[in-house]
């Protein structure tokens, strides 16, 4: 007698046999999107070409990039509040000089009532580093020790000061304006998933609570709800019921989920298709994968002795964000296309006392940051794969006055400020753009959200204004029509378009 | 966190809507006039400075063109006709202008200089001087919004559509339909019941309840359906809660980290549901809400029913998130609520974003800040800043005379009692010193007795010394129970006896509410800015400008002099429900339309401003807010419109039509397939496993952290899920992950979202298989068996593998020394096999055998206990034989297998027992699948006292290395369940859970299923859970897949 007949491949088998007979009923539109993705990569891997001008696309299946990408993921590290670039990496010795002087120009405040003209130098030595020799502040020594990997722009320009504002322009591509997909809800749009395991896009929040804007961080906005983030829990299991009780595991479970996906096949047909019945139906699918794919990917034990002291693993301060760094490796490893990370409330938001809690928030992020560019770079990841790290805005060169001049901060600034990125494609040990010799205002090269969305488009083989998604009738993209430009000075190849 | 930086909160809304940009400017060259086209640029950047204040900056004013042709300080703005001598459009090229933060886009500028070239032109005279402010101008009076409403004609709809158009709402949908569109076909009859289950009540019907409106004969079937729906208890509950979620409502204070708990919230969401089953007419609601405690009059001895339900109204006003009872009762704190409060006022009702002109004049929409100072004014009798009262000082006692006097009767019982205790233990202490100075000698006794009945302060240092010493002299009422226990004994009855009087005390309830003190009328002032430190004029209570008829706004009296208090916000609300309103009718009735439809005819139900986006069917929209008014505020009257609809009738189904001509189906030509809200998804695993609690109202149902740090609903806690505390810092992980809303303020819309991780909880987590068990055992106690005629036309069940343990008696041969023969017994009692049900049996006497052990017949007739091998592999048995009776002769046992027989000796042992226990254990040997181990024991020569007891283990090494243990008792099990019992257990399965019957495409996968399930695991019976058969489990795993599909879990 055959006891042997509840292999592995019987639930595998049935999805499949589900999803080709779908994909002929339903064209495009076809049922069980990731599955057949899966089907697709096994089949003859890319071979539906682009199509995202003329149809929209409601599936995770690879797609062919418009034109030759250089990047291929992506990890954000999202520094919520606005990092003092006057501290950290824009020094301006005309401020240091001229420190408690008043402000010659107008300044926009956001704390009226705290508000003063008083230049305050920055209280941080600054030192070049590096063959570029760029100046990083002593506040970031790990970031300075990867400075020739890294392309640092000092000149970004939102134009607004408030948070939200900004953090919805550098997300979704219009100030303030919510219910817009995020950048990677564009790129898995336009370019599917390359992990069936996984999530395409994960977002991973901290310990201490969400960002600001919450959940608007990771929207997929009038998109539909495939290409929304998926987060992980900041603490263990940080995926919940990752595992399924121990008496269902295997064989059982298989049973059933091919018995209800054979159920959810026939309610389908009955529907005569529909949006959100197939993404339920991938979803079901997605999640019997992840529960071997994620607990592996989430399991950091596997990793050395010398990775995990690289990314601070073994020190209080920095073995949070460092852990979090380290999974976001291993997820673009197994295929991850776009990971964000995300500080709990809005660390760099320094209104006060700036010389004690901008150290405290570097000491943690500054060497997780700086390991996961080397870990990449070693591991010869860092050409495909993107890292971002900057906030929605800058501060201001003057001071804010909180009472007590020991606890003098800084107000917000969206006129000028700095953020890196490195790899995929980006120009290393590279400076570009320059505020003015105070750093209030970005005034040479100024680099807006909208260029940066562009110009991350174009490393993943797109044109921002040809990706389009039409809702409400109207033909939307990630930059929406405004003014972008793809900065190609901080390329190292400008894109074959 | 959501509770995260309050303190900046205010700010940083006030920035959010000093930039938010305007898209929609499109140049029209040619057509340009300022009023239309320039003026709303220039609102959105410049009149901050240049208009809007008493002294422009620079001298120029930018509101009307006149103006910018005398220019300001630098010279003239504006020279219409060239655009290269004009200032302003200068200014703003070189982006000097306006300063710091949002720039004017290329769009706008384009706009702009487009229209200086063509002339600058003005569609109407200017007027030489006009009032300071911007003043509302006819452009932007004329937004959709803000038009009287107006009910339309229904539109003429022609042949063949004609006979689709069931009341007006279908002709208004049809007229907009392009070319080739109409509706879908009617939704079946089931598919119907079910929807307007689901949309008025939430909950699903029985199969029975679905089968008889299958069934019902008459014409008006659907008519009475919506009835009775409509009259069920659970349509409050359901509606209740989407109001409930406009109306930001919570258990808990939300603001700060601390997030206290809101014990008396729950009286509001109570009201609420009441309200929307008396179908209240929704002005009364509104009216009631606002200014409840103005309705209610002045107490005057006990509040009466109704000035309860008044006062519980109010909650709606205290639904705000608020800091000041948990650290932050400071002017910050206080302004941020009554700023969330006016948010949530004005988003629920008047469906816009008022609360963007706190800083400043509203960007895009023509609302002042004046007039969110006016609007402010109406609350702050009630909610005053500078006179505060915090969530502690609100709570009104429900307590009436008679029940304050009847506590004061029980005070004074429980006194007396007191007092007789407090004798008695004086009583007793006495006693217990007596005795215990009896220890010591004199004159220490006398010493020590002095010391002890001085007080304790004024004893003397020797006196206190000396206790210190003979610490046993110094006994308290605490410890009297070491010298005197039956005293303590004693006291204790005394103790119960003052619990039990304490008890008749009647429970005291509160009412968390908004109320006025008489005469309280602190004046207003426009906050610069929004800053409570930056206080400039006094603004009076009004309404908004604009959403009055031109030159008649309507101003609140300051103080209404018939009312003890100010009468405002009564005024308020007489003037949001007037006839004349343009917003609150449309607000309400796209909110009820979005809620039938999944979508509302204006999709941003809190934005009928110029950032919202306008309705898809404007006099649809007017229609039904005029039909809403016309029939008393009846949103009941609105559902059965909308019910009766064509429209709402239609199929979900997609067809090549809809491809074609609607894929996004905004012509409304097919009905949605919406997703059930988060609460319902459990409500309906209760109901369908019916455990559901239909208690209505109360305290709400408590919530915990499980290990995992999720947090859950307490699984006996069985009530609908509307119950269910709201927490705003511990949202329910079930229900958030299926996008139930975590108040910060209020919810205006929902998202629907799928994301895998709800597909693993669906999959994996304890609470759903938890339902899924309990599904499965009221499947099982519920079921019927299925007529053989019925059956006869089903599916035949594959057969399942061999039984792992048989159950029979028979002989063994000890010639040959192999089983002779093997029969099943045939009767099963719940707990052991036997021949028949009758013991002893006529032919077998008292053979028997149960889990632990059995009982053999004569010489002749062993019992005998098989195993079955599944797999191949070699095995060992252990186990201990045991006879416990002086009488008879004992027993022998034997282990034969079946394939060793073939080779000449099956008998791996043999052992007899006789009034005591001996250990039997089998070498190992070699099995193939199918072969059988038999335990056989037979009672020697006489059969009486013969009862044994043998549990046996067989261990299974497989070919492959794994290990398998077979435990005969814990293993023990009764028939396998017939298919009768099957197939009636699965379409059990199916009318509980799609309150349908299965058809025979269900059954056959569901019967596959089943078989591949029992199969599985008669070999792995480690999954089996404890307590279940190889088919409860298989059953339970049905129920799960059930319960996590799409039918489930879709409306169609």
């Amino acid at each position: 007698m055959n006891f042997c007949m509840y292999d592995k491949s019987r639930l595998m088998n049935i999805s499949n046999a589900f999803s080709r007979r779908s994909f002929l009923e339903h064209n495009a539109m076809g049922v069980g999107s990731v599955a057949l993705a899966w089907l697709m990569q096994q089949d003859a891997a890319r071979s539906v070409p682009p199509v995202i001008k003329q149809k929209p696309v409601t599936d995770l299946k690879p797609r062919q990039p418009q034109f030759e990408p250089q990047a291929r993921a992506m990890i954000s590290l999202f520094q919520h509040g606005g990092p003092s670039h006057m501290d950290l990496t824009d020094p301006k010795p005309e401020l240091t000089k001229f420190s408690g002087t008043d402000y010659p120009g107008d300044i926009q405040f956001s704390f009226v009532n705290q508000a003063s003209k008083k230049l305050l130098g920055s209280p941080f030595r600054f030192r070049k580093h590096g063959q570029c020799g760029t100046e990083i502040s002593e506040l970031l020594p790990h970031t300075a020790g990867i400075v020739d990997d890294i392309c640092l722009i000092r000149s970004m320009h939102t134009g607004a000061n408030g948070h939200e504002v900004s953090i919805r322009y550098f997300h979704g591509g219009i100030p303030a304006v919510l219910g817009r997909p995020h950048l990677a809800s564009w790129l898995l749009y336009a370019l599917g998933s390359e992990s069936q395991d996984l999530p395409a896009y994960m977002v991973m929040t901290d310990p201490g609570g969400q960002p600001v804007d919450g959940v608007n961080n990771w929207s997929n906005g009038f998109m539909p709800p495939l290409f929304q983030g998926t987060v992980l829990r900041p603490k263990e299991p940080r995926i919940l019921n990752l595992a399924a009780p121990s008496h269902l595991q295997g064989t059982l479970q298989e049973q059933n989920l091919a018995f209800l996906q054979k159920l959810n096949a026939r309610h389908l047909q009955q529907s005569g298709g529909d949006a959100d019945l197939e993404a339920r139906i991938a979803s079901y699918e997605l999640a019997a994968r992840m529960q071997t794919a994620a607990t592996e990917a989430l399991d950091i034990s596997k990793e050395t002795q010398a990775t995990q002291t690289l990314y601070g693993l073994d020190n209080d301060a920095t073995r949070e964000y460092g852990t979090r760094c380290l999974i976001a490796r291993r997820l673009v490893e197994r295929g991850v296309r776009f990971i964000q990370l995300f500080l709990g409330g809005q660390p760099w938001d320094n209104h006060g006392s700036i010389r004690t809690a901008l150290p405290a928030v570097c000491k943690r992020v500054d060497q997780p940051a700086a390991a996961l560019v080397t870990d990449l770079k070693q591991r010869g990841m860092l050409d495909s794969t993107i890292v971002h790290w900057g906030g929605e805005i800058g501060r201001l060169p003057v001071t804010q006055v909180m009472g007590d001049p020991a606890a003098a901060g800084r107000d917000h600034n969206g006129q000028g400020f700095s953020i890196w990125m490195a790899g995929g494609g980006i120009k290393g040990g590279m400076a570009y753009g320059t505020t003015d010799e105070f750093g209030h205002r970005a005034v040479e090269n100024i680099v807006t959200p909208n260029d940066y969305q562009a110009t991350l488009m174009s490393l993943f083989g797109l044109d921002h204004s040809q990706v389009i998604y039409h809702h409400n009738g109207q033909p939307q993209t990630i930059t929406a029509n405004r003014a972008a430009k793809v900065v190609t000075d901080i390329l190292k190849s400008a894109p074959i378009t | 966190m959501i509770i995260h930086d309050f303190a900046q909160k205010l700010v940083v809304c006030s920035l959010l809507c000093v930039t938010l940009i305007f898209e929609n400017v499109t140049a029209n060259a040619g057509e340009l006039t300022f009023e239309r086209d320039i003026r709303p640029i220039l609102r959105a950047h410049c009149f901050d400075c240049h208009g809007a204040t008493d002294k422009p900056k620079g001298g120029l004013d930018l509101r009307q063109v006149r103006k910018m042709q005398t220019g300001g300080d630098s010279g003239t703005a504006v020279v219409p006709g060239n655009a290269d001598a004009s200032l302003m459009l200068q200014r703003v090229v070189s982006k000097e202008m306006p300063p710091g933060e949002m720039k004017l886009t290329d769009k706008e500028i384009e706009t702009l200089s487009i229209w200086i070239r063509s002339g600058a032109k003005i569609s109407r005279p200017e007027p030489e001087n006009i009032p300071p402010g911007l003043g509302i101008t006819p452009e932007e009076r004329a937004f959709w919004s803000f038009q009287p409403i107006v009910r339309h004609a229904e539109p003429e709809v022609a042949e063949p559509v004609r006979g689709r158009v069931r009341n007006p709402t279908d002709a208004f949908l049809l007229a907009q339909m392009p070319e080739g569109l109409t509706f879908a076909d009617d939704a079946d009859r089931p598919t119907l019941i079910l929807r307007s289950h689901f949309d008025l009540t939430g909950m699903p019907p029985s199969a029975a309840e679905l089968q008889q409106w299958i069934n019902d004969p008459s014409e008006d079937w659907y008519v009475r359906l919506i009835d009775s729906l409509l009259a069920s208890p659970n349509y409050g509950e359901r509606w209740g809660r989407h109001w409930l979620d406009v109306a930001g409502y919570a258990d808990s204070d939300g603001y700060t980290v601390s997030d206290p708990e809101r014990p008396w919230a729950w009286k509001y969401r109570d009201y609420v549901i009441r309200s929307f089953n008396a179908d209240k007419p929704f002005d009364r609601f509104i009216a009631e809400q606002l200014a409840g405690d103005e309705l209610a009059g002045p107490q005057q001895g006990d509040l009466t029913a109704e000035q309860i339900e008044l006062l519980s109204a109010t909650g709606y006003l205290r639904m705000a998130a608020d800091g000041t009872g948990s650290g932050e009762d400071n002017p910050t704190g206080r302004n941020q609520t009554i700023g969330d409060t006016i948010k949530i006022v004005s988003t629920s009702l008047m469906g816009l974003s008022v609360g963007c002109a706190q800083c400043h004049d509203h960007r895009y929409d023509p609302i002042p800040q004046t007039d969110y100072f006016a609007m402010r004014a109406v609350f702050a009798p009630a909610m005053d800043w500078q006179n505060w009262k915090v969530p502690s000082q609100r709570l009104m006692t429900l307590y009436t005379e008679a029940d304050r006097k009847k506590a004061a009767e029980v005070s004074a019982e429980a006194a007396i009692i007191g007092t007789e205790r407090a004798a008695k233990q004086a009583e007793y202490m006495a006693q217990a010193i007596e005795k215990e100075l009896l220890k010591y000698e004199e004159p220490l006794r006398a010493t020590l007795k002095e010391a002890y009945e001085s007080e304790a302060a004024k004893r003397t240092p020797e006196q206190a010394e000396l206790l210190k010493k003979y610490p046993s002299v110094n006994i308290s009422p605490g410890v009297l129970y070491q010298y005197l226990p039956e005293a303590a004994e004693d006291l204790k009855k005394f103790d119960a006896r003052i619990a039990e009087v304490n008890a008749k005390r009647p429970a005291e309830e509160f009412l968390a509410v908004l109320t006025e003190p008489a005469g309280h009328l602190p004046e207003t002032h426009l906050f610069h800015r929004g800053d409570f430190q930056q206080p400039l004029a006094v603004v009076p209570p009004a309404a908004l400008t604009v959403a009055c008829p031109e030159d008649a706004r309507v101003e609140f009296l300051t103080d209404d002099p018939s009312l003890p208090t100010s009468g405002r916000r009564m005024a308020f609300a007489k003037w949001l429900t007037s006839r004349d309103n343009p917003l609150v009718a449309r607000v309400i009735a796209n909110r009820i339309w979005l809620h039938h439809f999944g979508k509302g005819l204006v999709p941003t139900p809190a934005d009928f401003g110029r950032l919202g986006v306008p309705p898809t069917h404007p006099e649809l929209l007017d229609w039904l807010a005029d039909e809403f008014i016309q029939n008393g505020w009846s949103v009941k009257h609105l559902h059965r419109i909308i019910l009766s609809s064509t429209a709402w009738r239609q199929s979900s189904r997609r067809t090549a039509m809809h491809d074609a001509l609607d894929p996004d189906n905004r012509f409304y030509s097919r009905q949605a397939i919406t997703r059930l809200d988060a609460e319902l998804v459990r409500d309906r695993m209760l109901a369908t496993s019916g455990r559901l609690n239909p208690q209505q109202f109360g305290a709400p149902a408590p919530i915990t952290e499980d290990d995992a740090g999720q947090v859950v609903i307490d699984d006996n806690e069985t009530r609908r899920s509307l119950y269910v505390k709201v927490r705003r810092s511990q949202p329910v992980a079930m229900l958030q992950s299926f996008d139930a809303p975590v108040m910060e303020v209020n919810c205006e819309n929902r998202p629907v979202s799928t994301v895998a991780t709800q597909s693993l909880m669906l999959m994996n987590s304890g609470s759903i298989l938890n339902h899924a068990a309990k599904l499965a055992e009221r499947c099982r106690a519920e079921a019927t068996a299925i007529p053989d005629d019925q059956l006869a036309n089903l599916p035949t069940l594959p057969a399942p593998p061999h039984e792992v343990w048989q159950y029979g008696y028979g002989d063994y041969d000890e010639t040959s020394k192999q089983t002779a023969s093997f029969t099943p017994l045939a009767h099963f009692t719940g707990s052991q096999w036997q021949a028949s049900s009758t013991l002893p049996d006529p032919m077998l006497g008292y053979a028997l055998l149960h889990a632990a052990g059995g009982h053999p017949d004569q010489p002749g007739r062993a019992v005998i206990r098989r195993w079955v091998a599944p797999v191949s592999g070699t095995l060992t048995v252990s186990g201990s034989l045991q006879h416990g009776s002086p009488n008879g002769d004992g027993v022998r046992a034997r282990v034969v297998s079946s394939r060793a027989a073939q080779q000449g000796n099956g008998l791996l042992g043999e052992w007899t027992c006789f009034n005591s226990k001996v250990d039997c254990p089998a070498a190992a040997t070699a099995v193939e699948a199918g072969d059988t181990i038999d335990l056989i024991v037979d009672c020697l020569a006489a059969n009486t006292s013969d009862s044994f007891q043998w549990t046996a283990k067989i261990t299974l090494t497989t070919v492959d290395g794994m290990v398998r243990t077979f435990d005969s008792a814990a293993d023990f099990h009764g028939p396998p369940v017939s298919r009768e019992v099957l197939v009636g257990q699965i379409t059990k399965a199916w009318q509980l859970a799609y309150s349908r019957n299965p058809d025979p495409a269900d059954l056959i996968a569901a019967m596959d299923f089943m078989a591949d399930q029992i199969g599985y695991l008669h070999i792995h019976r480690d999954h089996i859970p404890s307590g279940l058969t190889e088919s409860q489990q298989a059953l339970t795993d049905l129920c799960q897949v059930l319960l996590t599909s799409n039918e489930f879990l879709y409306v169609r």
